[in-house]
């Protein structure tokens, strides 16, 4: 009896999750198809709003573009150098925040200001410390994540049940193996949430330093690409840099079920 | 039936930290300082639990039963007197006391062998050799065949057995629970001690069990120490003279009704002091719906 409930359970996700996907999937075809009739009304310029046919001329064009690819590479190692620096300390500073209620009083606050500020103020600052290369980049994206990961490690922290630690002290554990062994894995979900958060920032960051004052990566291209007016070739890689960061994110989603 | 009031005068003649006892509290008291003044939850509080035997604290809630388990198990400081392990006192978690606590404290995480694994885990003992060791207590509770379930996948009961499991991996040789069957229902609660019960007998475990249930207290123990309600002091030491081994049957016989009668008779004056206490308490508070 429970295989057959079990089987039932099954067909019921399968036809959810199918449902699910063709409902995802109804909602681009409605956003091209609008796209597709405002191109051809005529209420816009042409080259402000190309009909889709013509993006999908460009994107092509792009994907087999070697210069694409280059650029493309430059910006995914900024973002994940960035994501690696960042990450790593704003983790840190979430297990000490977490951990210690003296830092947390101290420095919280500071987090919580600074946290929502636009990063981009700091870029200026970047350029002259890191140059106008890759450094900048790396450095506004690190910071951009440090302040989500940071927040959440610590909020995830303080919501651990505080007998686990007990547990973890009468079997005289270390602060190390207290660390390694409960906290971490305790907060598997916001670190995992406050990676995928910090991606998404330290993605709009380093595009964003890009686009500002560069000579290389998509962010560049971008703008590029606006200044030129080729409109076609920009919304083509728009729709790249998309695909990137909502496919970066489902796959970090994954993590958070065991 | 030896009164109590001779078990404690044996106790007084008995040099503490002698071979017999494997834990001596001496002199025990713990003041904490609340927004309300000083509140001593445990005053002077003396008494031994010799090797291999089973000795339950008994008292009503809030008398400072867990206040002595924290302190017994080095996780609380401040205390004024000493608690001695042989020849050891007590300061910070001792290596050979292992705690089961009042709350829920598996780790979620953890299937229910890696739970059991843990304290192994951690002394550095290889993946397949700690499982051996985990599956072994984990028979012991009687959770043969849910080895990787997750404890969310368990009952309350069955979670509080691997909680259990993986205090007896650490291989303490005292056993200290806070009042672990508190959350189960009655049935679970006898059944729960037989195990425990067959456990000690089996390993010869010396345990002391922090608990408010008469009965449980009965069954199971050598010796009850209960507890006085506010300040928490030792109001009397009962040693249970009823045969081994037992098992939750014993609960049928008339001298397990004495004892059960004789433990009541104590805690009843310090039960309904206790209420009394919270009763004056919520009518001295202002209501606030009114
Ligand atoms: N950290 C603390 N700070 C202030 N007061 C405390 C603290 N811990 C315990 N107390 C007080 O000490 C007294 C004894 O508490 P304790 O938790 O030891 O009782 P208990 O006998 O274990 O009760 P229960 O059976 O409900 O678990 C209570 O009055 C409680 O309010
Ligand atoms: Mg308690």
């Amino acid at each position: 009896m429970s295989l057959i409930s079990t089987v039932e359970a099954g067909q019921a996700r399968l036809s959810f999750s199918t449902r699910k996907n063709l409902l995802r999937a109804a909602i681009v075809i409605a956003v091209i198809a609008v796209w597709e009739m405002a191109a051809r009304s005529g209420l816009f310029y042409r080259d402000v709003v190309p009909p889709v046919e013509n993006i999908v001329a460009a994107l092509a064009g792009i994907l087999v573009d070697p210069a694409f690819y280059r650029n493309f590479a430059i910006t995914l190692g900024e973002i994940g150098v960035a994501l690696i620096i960042g990450g790593t300390l704003g983790f840190l500073t979430g297990i000490a925040l977490g951990v210690s209620r003296f830092l947390t009083k101290a420095y919280e606050p500071l987090l919580f200001y600074l946290g929502p500020t636009p990063k981009i103020v700091f870029f200026p600052v970047l350029i002259m410390w890191f140059g106008v290369g890759s450094g900048s980049k790396i450095a506004m994206g690190a910071i951009s994540c440090f302040f989500p990961l940071a927040i959440s490690v610590a909020a995830g922290i303080r919501s651990i049940d505080p007998v686990l630690i007990r547990v973890g002290r009468s079997f005289r554990l270390s602060t190390w193996q207290t660390v390694a062994k409960i906290y971490v894995p305790a907060i598997r979900e916001p670190i995992i949430n406050g990676i995928r958060l910090g991606l998404g920032i330290a993605i709009i960051g380093t595009v964003l330093a890009e686009t500002k004052l560069s000579n290389q990566g998509i962010g560049f291209m971008i703008i590029q690409t606006y200044a030129t007016f080729n409109i076609e070739r920009m919304y083509g890689l728009l729709i790249t840099l998309f695909v990137f960061a909502i496919g970066s994110n489902a796959l970090l989603h994954r993590f958070t079920r065991r | 039936m030896k009164s109590g009031a001779v078990a404690k005068a044996a106790l007084a003649a008995e040099p503490s930290g002698s071979p017999t006892s494997a834990l001596a509290i001496q002199n025990l008291s713990m003041r904490f300082e609340t927004s309300e003044g000083p509140v001593t939850a445990v005053d002077d509080m003396s008494f031994d639990v010799p090797v291999g035997s089973f000795v339950s604290l008994i008292g009503p809630s809030g008398c400072g039963k867990s206040t002595v388990f924290n302190i017994v198990g080095g996780l609380l400081t401040g205390h004024a007197g000493s608690v001695r392990v042989g020849a050891e006192t007590v300061a910070g978690p001792h290596r050979a006391i292992g705690m089961v606590f009042q709350e829920e404290s598996t780790f979620p995480w953890r299937t229910v062998i890696d739970n059991v694994a843990f304290p192994l885990e951690i002394s550095g003992i290889g993946r397949d050799e700690r499982h051996e060791q985990a599956r072994h207590f984990i028979n012991m509770v009687g959770l043969h065949g849910f080895e990787r379930r997750y404890p969310s996948e368990l009952s309350g009961g069955m979670r509080q057995r691997v909680a259990i499991a993986r205090t007896l991996a650490f291989q303490p040789s005292i056993l200290l629970m806070d009042e672990p069957f508190a959350a189960l229902d009655e049935q679970t609660r006898l059944l729960l001690g037989d195990k425990i019960l067959q456990i000690q007998q089996d390993l010869k475990q010396t345990t002391m069990l922090i608990t408010h249930n008469i009965t449980e207290a009965v069954q199971l123990s050598d010796r009850i120490v209960v507890m006085t309600y506010r300040p928490g002091k030792v109001k009397r030491i009962i040693d249970v003279d009823l045969p081994r081994p037992r098992t939750s049957e014993v609960i049928t016989s008339t001298a397990f009704g004495a004892y059960v009668a004789e433990v009541w008779n104590d805690l009843r004056e310090e039960a309904s002091r206790g209420m009394a206490d919270a009763e004056s308490a919520s009518q001295m508070r202002p209501s606030r719906r009114s």
